[in-house]
């Protein structure tokens, strides 16, 4: 059986120990991706306050962070949380991204048109985080988990983001510096929380 | 979104930005919960101005509890801090800022003028876009490769450098009718350079000018009036480099593109020694494709480029255009006791002998004549045969050794990439 998105058997089935190997290699596959698109965000972060000017790049530089409508940075209490809400919170997170790093991505090619690689960053980014929610969604499935919780709605997420940005420059520079911010901070919590699900993982 | 473009700006008087976004950053914009947060509004946003030009600003600090003071409040620019002297407090909420003789804008994006509360906290930020209009563009130069496409290049106006985003746009239609069309591959050959890669029109002129615009104005170049026909050019082609003694034999094929059209051709090839930065030029090669330079020193590394100008297509009387210099092809002439002069001219193939270098061969035919025939009398069949043994020899000992005397391997590449 292929290891593709969206196509693992119901847990139900009467093979459930034999799909163990299976599932594990999909959350270790899920896991890899996870931490590949970590430093990837990394990269786009570095890139992307390079290119709004100091003092976005300076250190101790700590704009306000103004919540982003339809997405917020993981709670402190995230941590303590079952590991299946914790990875149902990161697919809504990852669900969320794509529309804002693509108003980020719009805002960028207006202020940098000169900055080709930023901009292919950006959309990469969109599409990365749609894939790996796809994927940890197919884990949860997998895993007999299904999603309860409350989903962002992109569109409006975007519109406010979109209306935020037609505000003023800099407003625009900060707040595509949180979205650039939390794609980073949600990648590295969903490294983590399917790294806990791994073999050797705490329970 | 950018400041208006049209003409040049000293402050420019926005508009002031939409109330329901900035409700929007208001509402969300509660950064601290139950400490009393602070916001401001730096006024004018995102202004474009002139390098050289002042800007007055203000920050205007609003808060709960309401009454937040502009005491203590400092602006930056670009990261560092503002001399105090440069503000003033306006009345209690308000922080004036006086900035003279301002620089051309550090980033594309913007300068960054943040205005700081008293800890250091950022109350709001507004970006400076300084720079100038830009100059015209000139210098379009355009060619097409296959009659069917256009590739134009110029030059970005006097001093290039405006410090703001600067765009260019190549423009183009028909002299006599039909709209204006605009091109849309850029930087195919270089940063100001478009292709246009089809539906032109032959036997008839385009006009062709370029539009540099940016958040200061625009500036348009002049027309550039052309027939595709007359700016016919043709990418490098490859070319086979023999070598023979003091002579180097150099072959080709006319240019693929063009196969199928009708033209005369003109080439030129030029040449030089390994180590050296002179070239010499065969300029007369009309026409033919193949060419023998002679009178070069033996056992000697050269490098050989081939060009041509396809002119008279379809009866024009333009001078033509020259394609670029073809991939250098390596070759070496074989060893020899008798060093050359350098000097060369493309000899005819097979023709009849000229000056100098058939007198050497000849001097060196006679010297085998003696001590292989026994007959001193000359002639051109004994000197045919002759030649047919040197190359024969030649290849001979070039598949023994393989090494020059100067260590150097002597290759005569095949046709170049």
């Amino acid at each position: 059986m292929t290891q593709r998105e969206g196509s693992l058997e119901a847990p139900q089935a009467d093979s459930s120990v034999s799909l163990l190997p299976h599932l594990e290699a999909k959350i270790r596959q899920t896991h890899s991706l996870a931490h590949l698109l970590t430093k990837y965000a990394e990269q786009l972060l570095q890139e992307y306050v390079q290119l709004q000017g100091d003092p976005f790049g300076l250190p101790g530089f700590s704009p306000p962070r103004l919540p982003v409508a339809g997405l917020s940075a993981p709670a402190p209490s995230h941590a303590g949380l079952p590991v299946h809400e914790r990875l149902r919170l990161d697919a809504a997170a990852l669900a969320a991204l794509p529309p804002l790093l693509d108003v980020v991505r719009r805002r960028q090619a207006e202020l940098n048109p000169r900055a080709p690689r930023l901009l292919r960053r950006l959309e990469d980014a969109a599409r990365q985080a749609r894939a790996l929610g796809a994927a940890v969604e197919a884990v949860l499935a997998a895993l007999g988990a299904v999603n309860r919780g409350p989903r962002a709605e992109p569109p409006a997420a975007a519109a406010a983001a979109a209306a935020a940005a037609a505000s003023g420059v800099f407003p625009a520079k900060v707040l595509g510096l949180r979205v650039c911010g939390l794609y980073r901070e949600w990648l590295s919590r969903t490294e983590g929380d399917l790294g806990q699900l791994l073999p050797g993982g705490p329970a | 979104m950018p400041a208006g473009r049209r003409g040049p700006a000293a402050q420019s008087a926005r508009r002031p930005p939409p109330l329901l976004p900035l409700l929007l950053l208001c509402v969300l914009g509660a950064p601290r919960a139950g400490s009393g947060a602070h916001t401001a509004v730096i006024s004018p946003q995102d202004p474009t101005l002139l390098i050289g030009s002042s800007l007055q600003a203000t920050c205007s600090v609003h808060g709960d509890p309401p009454g937040a003071t502009a005491e203590g409040l400092y602006w930056t620019l670009n990261g560092r801090r503002l001399p105090p002297e440069l503000s003033r407090v306006l009345n209690t909420s308000t922080l004036a800022l006086a900035l003279a003789n301002l620089n051309g804008s550090r980033q594309q994006s913007g300068d960054n003028l943040v205005c700081h509360a008293r800890d250091g906290s950022i109350l709001a930020g507004s970006c400076l876009y300084v720079g100038l209009p830009p100059e015209k563009p000139f210098n379009i130069s355009c060619w097409s490769k296959n009659m069917k496409d256009l590739t134009c290049r110029w030059t970005p106006g006097a001093h290039g450098e405006t410090f703001l985003h600067t765009n260019y746009s190549l423009k183009y239609k028909l002299r006599w009718y039909g709209q204006d069309n605009t091109c849309e591959e850029y930087h195919t050959v270089g940063p100001h350079s478009c292709h246009i890669p089809k539906d032109l029109a032959l036997f008839t002129p385009y006009e062709i000018w370029v539009e540099a615009t940016n958040r200061l104005g625009s500036a348009r170049s002049d027309v550039l009036t052309l027939d595709i026909l007359d700016v016919v050019s043709t990418s490098p082609f490859p070319h086979r480099v023999g070598g023979l003694e003091d002579q180097l034999s150099v072959r080709w094929v006319s240019p693929p593109a063009l196969k199928d059209f009708l033209f005369q051709a003109k080439y030129q090839i030029r040449y030089r020694v390994e180590d050296s930065v002179d070239w010499k030029v065969v300029d007369d090669v009309s026409n033919q494709t193949s060419c023998r330079l002679a009178g070069l020193k033996p056992g000697t590394v050269y490098f050989v480029q081939v060009r041509c100008n396809p002119f008279g297509i379809y009866g024009s009387k333009k001078a033509g255009i020259w394609s670029e210099w073809s991939h250098p092809t390596a070759a070496s002439t074989p060893r020899s006791e008798r060093p050359g002069p350098g000097g060369g001219a493309c000899e005819p193939r097979g023709g009849e002998p000229s000056s100098g270098p058939v007198r050497r061969e000849l001097k060196q035919f006679l010297g085998w004549l003696k001590k292989h025939a026994y007959c001193s009398n000359l002639s051109f069949r004994l000197y045919d045969q002759w030649r047919a043994w040197m190359q024969k020899s030649h290849k001979t000992r070039n598949q023994d050794e393989g090494i020059l005397p100067s260590g150097r391997r002597g290759t005569a590449r095949g046709p170049a990439r």
